[in-house]
């Protein structure tokens, strides 16, 4: 494909395909795909955007002839940099591929296609007195078909489960454009659960075309309680005594003395913006299973030494309250320019211990690092905040992170919750695989695709190394 | 070298080998091992499969073996790979709400333990106090509270495999929460050993619930209980498990004992409230009756709210007066109901398992009840909820069945009423699985139900992760 006249040709036979209009490849117009939430970039050799399934597998069966590597395109949210494109490599866009197809009242389930936003989803379920469960912060962005790829999570996946444990059914095209059914519309499906190891393959498996997932009964009752500490300390105790009375709430969110800084700048989300941290705890379920729990629940939030309770049970106030937390991503803005987040994961009772220790790498470093993350599932989020046009700065924000990640895994813990490793983590795989576990994943990938023509060069650890320019932290952006 | 050379090099490196007078107890579809080994480490069944496969031998990992039967034919059983010995508990964590073990323990043993730290695995299986963790994962077993809880991949989040070739591996890890890597976790669960032996596991836990009660009413039929219970799932009082039997199946439950046997049955407060006037919800249905069965688990305020309600509603949809069963007899008949068709006792002749979407049960219920209204010793057990149908037949059935005329029926060991079932399950978006078959059926179909598309990305994988065909041959969809 090095050839100029080649490559022409292939856009012309793409262009054959989806319509001339739906192949993005000007080099300014792909200036917005060449990255994506986290640090990586490369520019892709065109964007397709196809309308249907077949589609989508006649511009992978061309580009296996090819042997143009392609990556899918959700919305850009990832954290890891999963859909930045191989070098030489084509994206495939889902903008025209976001009807929502069937809400089944019985079965509880949608059928929808890769591009609906998550939160359209789940609004419109809503109509129905159901819901869509896994609320990536995101989910004003994010679509379907990224949240598969990378089996996002959110706050109320403590409860509920992450991505993977509400798909039911998917429609895939592997890379030689062959069309797949994994899993159906039945909670369980004969055979090696195919759907189940797809799932969180970030897209390396196959491409998404359609979706099937379970949706929830709405609950009956909700109340979320605003625990405010005078320090992060504190407030881990709280999480560990919630967990320690036997109560997994509905969600369980840290946001510490920075974020509720950056947060409160931004917009009034009801944080005092003198606490040391402040945690987001919301029970759901039955009235009396709420009101049972709301008891223990609270006399957690006091024994961990909060210095002040409150319980929001109206609608609008609960609002308000996550508001705050779902765009504090965006509210960094108003420290620094730049930020870059790890999502290492720590066994719930080592919480305090490491975020001590990611407070004195930041002093280390001298660079602010913020917490704002999923408390309930030992799933952290350090966010170091920094200015590109300082030399140096995104080396030390990169270091900073890579010790992070050392520690989360020395504590017990993993690299990764929920944004995946993409590019950006796969060095690190050796802390947590040993060289036989990373040889088993390859196998599972090279039954789905023998070619590895499917986002090549993420998840394993190859020595590439991938030239990083920070992202704009954007205020506003998920506002 | 022979087999039992190999045994002898085994025996000298401190692995345990069976002598073959008990080997026929592990004889696979007919088939007796030449061997049984009963390694106690993962380095040891790492050490039984190096030589294994480079031998080319066929081996069977087994677990508690009450699910040996589940399978197509093995093509080869040469080396039986028991897992009892690898029943440590590894790590349990209260306070994070995780627990590590090995394979080989029981489900019965891990819940005693984590009773012990208050915690609890919402995972079931048929014959708890035999069914090892391995086995249960390989299976994918479940039990009537799946409609709360999920299936057992929803609750594993790390696994230990030793592959075919001996070489060991892990994925997923020990926290609640996990992206890094494939979810492997996933491909082993329900793989019946054919991709990996799974030698650990580690699992999120959930806190041990205080309450536990029961409800059963009666209905005219399997399919209105089917409508009703289909009605209660989708409510936010939802039970935690929701079953609809009838009554061969009630039958072996042991509800019925009569006369002075009753009042040492656990199950003698629902026999006494029926002779205390609720004649009703006879304990064992009239043919074409059935009884709902719903179980409730949590906070002792909602459980009874779920109780009553549910109890209202399935009576408002037809059901007669329901008994309400405290915790021990309560959980005795979800024991039984769950382990019902797999003790030697109830073992049907033929079992099958048909998955649809909720909304199907109904029609598949009446399709299967064709053949219990027929006189045939046939009791289907189904989840309106979940999506599960099963349906278990006792004894012979009459050569010239009533049913023949167009419905689904006749499970005769037919192979093509096998397959006209799968045809109009299909239509419906489900699978029919044969659980439990005479040999003879087992060489005539395939037991499984897969998709051919979906069945080539499975060959692919089985080729890549056993390419010489050693674990468990034969026995998975497809013959694999
Ligand atoms: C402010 C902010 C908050 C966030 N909060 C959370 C959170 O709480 N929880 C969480 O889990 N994540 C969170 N994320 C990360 C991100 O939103 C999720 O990973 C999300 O699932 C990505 O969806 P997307 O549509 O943007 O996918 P993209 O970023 O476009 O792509 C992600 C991956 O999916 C692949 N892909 C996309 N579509 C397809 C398809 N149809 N078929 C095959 N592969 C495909 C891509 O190749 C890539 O590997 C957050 C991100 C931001 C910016």
């Amino acid at each position: 494909m090095d050839q100029p006249s080649l490559a022409g040709r292939f856009l012309d036979e793409l262009r054959a395909i989806v319509g001339a209009r739906h192949v993005v490849s000007h080099p300014e117009d792909l200036l917005v795909y060449e990255y994506d939430g986290s640090i990586d970039r490369r520019a892709p050799l065109a964007v397709i955007l196809p309308a249907s399934t077949q589609e989508v597998s006649r511009v992978l069966a061309l580009a296996y002839r090819e042997g143009v590597p392609v990556s899918g395109r959700g919305a850009g949210t990832g954290l890891s940099g999963g859909a930045i494109a191989a070098p030489g490599g084509i994206q495939i866009g889902f903008a025209r591929m976001n009807r929502i197809l069937e809400v089944d009242t019985v079965n509880r389930t949608a059928t929808v296609e890769p591009g609906v936003v998550n939160l359209d989803l789940d609004m419109h379920a809503h109509k129905f007195g159901l819901r869509y469960a896994p609320d990536p912060s995101s989910q004003r962005a994010c679509t379907l078909g990224g949240n598969i790829a990378e089996n996002a999570g959110g706050p109320h996946c403590l409860a509920y489960g992450a991505t993977t444990n509400h798909v039911l059914g998917l429609e895939v095209v592997l890379e030689d454009g062959a069309v797949v059914s994994l899993g159906s519309l039945a909670r369980e499906t004969p055979g090696y659960d195919l759907r189940g190891v797809f799932v969180g393959s970030e897209g390396t498996f196959g491409v998404t075309t359609r979706i099937v997932v379970r949706l929830l009964p709405l609950p009956e009752t909700v109340k979320t309680f605003l625990g405010i500490f005078p320090d992060l300390d504190s407030a881990c105790t709280a999480v560990s005594a919630i967990i320690g009375y036997g109560i997994i709430p509905a969600a369980l969110e840290m946001i510490d003395a920075l974020s509720i800084r950056a947060v409160q700048n931004v917009m009034d989300a009801g944080y005092p913006p003198d606490a040391g941290a402040v945690l987001l705890v919301e029970l759901e379920g039955l009235r009396e299973e709420v009101e049972d729990t709301s008891r223990e629940v609270e006399a957690a939030l006091w024994e961990g030494g909060a210095a002040q309770v409150q319980v929001a049970e109206a609608a609008e106030h609960r609002a308000k309250l996550w508001l705050g937390r779902k765009n504090a991503f965006g509210a960094f803005g108003s420290i620094a320019p730049n930020y870059f987040l790890v999502d290492g994961v720590v066994p719930r009772t080592k919480l305090t211990q490491v975020l001590r220790q990611v407070s004195e790498i930041s002093q280390r470093y001298a660079m602010p690092i913020a917490n704002v993350f999923h408390a309930g599932d030992g799933n952290l989020h350090p966010i170091m905040l920094f200015d590109e046009r300082v030399p140096g700065a995104l080396e030390k924000a990169l270091a900073a992170g890579g010790e992070i990640l050392r520690i989360c895994v020395e504590a017990g813990g993993t690299l990764t919750g929920e944004h995946g490793v993409g590019l950006e983590k796969k060095e690190y795989m050796p802390l947590v695989y040993t060289p036989e576990d990373l040889a088993a994943m390859k196998l599972a990938r090279d039954a789905f695709a023998p070619a590895n023509r499917l986002n090549p060069g993420k998840i394993f650890p190859d020595g590439q190394d991938h030239p990083p320019s920070p992202h704009r932290a954007a205020p506003g952006l998920y506002a | 070298m022979t087999l039992s050379q190999h045994l002898s090099s085994l025996l000298e490196a401190g692995i345990q080998v069976l002598p073959p007078e008990r080997l026929p107890a592990y004889a696979i579809d007919g088939q007796t091992p030449q061997a049984v080994a009963q390694p106690a480490t993962r380095q040891e069944v790492a050490q039984v499969l190096q030589w294994a496969s480079a031998e080319g031998l066929a081996v069977c990992p087994w677990g508690g073996g009450t699910q040996m039967g589940v399978g197509n034919l093995p093509r080869q059983v040469d080396l039986v790979l028991d897992l009892a010995r690898l029943d440590r508990l590894l790590d349990f964590q209260p306070a994070d709400l995780t627990v590590t073990v090995e394979a080989g323990m029981t489900l019965a043993v891990l819940q005693s333990a984590l009773a012990q730290g208050g915690k609890f695995l919402p995972v079931e299986a048929p014959l708890a106090d035999q069914a090892t963790i391995g086995g249960i994962l390989a299976t994918g077993a479940t039990g009537p509270l799946r409609l709360a809880y999920g299936l057992p991949r929803d609750w594993l989040i790390g696994i230990g495999v030793v592959s075919a070739q001996g070489v060991a591996s892990k994925a997923g890890g020990k926290v609640v929460k996990n992206v890094t890597g494939y979810d492997l976790n996933k491909l082993y669960t329900g793989s019946l050993g054919t991709l990996g032996v799974i030698v650990e596991a580690t699992f999120k836990l959930s806190p041990r619930p205080a309450d536990f009660a029961a409800l059963v009413t009666g209905f005219p039929s399997a399919v209105r209980a089917v409508l009703a219970g289909q009605q209660l799932a989708g409510q936010v009082f939802a039970p935690q498990g929701l079953q609809v039997v009838t009554g061969p199946v009630v039958r072996r439950l042991g509800l019925e004992q009569a006369g002075g046997n009753v009042r040492k049955s656990p199950l003698a407060p629902l026999y006494e409230r029926r002779v205390g006037g609720i004649s009703r919800i006879a304990p064992e249905p009239r043919t074409g009756e059935a009884l709902a069965i719903a179980f409730f688990q949590g906070r002792g305020l909602a459980v009874r709210r779920r109780l009553e309600e549910s109890r209202r509603l399935l009576q408002s949809q037809g059901g007669s007066e329901a008994a309400v069963l405290d915790a021990g007899v309560g959980q005795e008949l979800l024991g039984r109901l769950t382990g019902l068709g797999w003790a030697a006792e109830t073992a049907p002749r033929l079992g099958l398992k048909v998955s649809v979407p909720p909304s199907a049960v109904g029609q598949v219920a009446a399709l299967l009840s064709e053949d219990a209204a027929s006189g045939a010793d046939t009791g289907i057990i189904a989840d309106p909820g979940f999506g599960t149908v099963r349906l278990l037949q006792w004894g012979e059935i009459p050569p010239n069945p009533p049913f023949a005329k167009g419905g689904s029926g006749g499970f005769d060991g037919s192979p093509e009423k096998i397959a006209r079932l799968r045809d109009q399950v299909r239509k419906l978006n489900g699978w029919v699985v044969v659980e439990q078959c005479p040999l003879g059926l087992k060489q005539q179909v395939d037991v499984w139900d897969v998709e051919p598309q979906a069945l080539e990305v499975m060959r692919r994988l089985k080729q890549k992760f056993d390419p010489l065909g050693t674990l468990n041959p034969g026995r998975f969809a497809g013959r694999l």
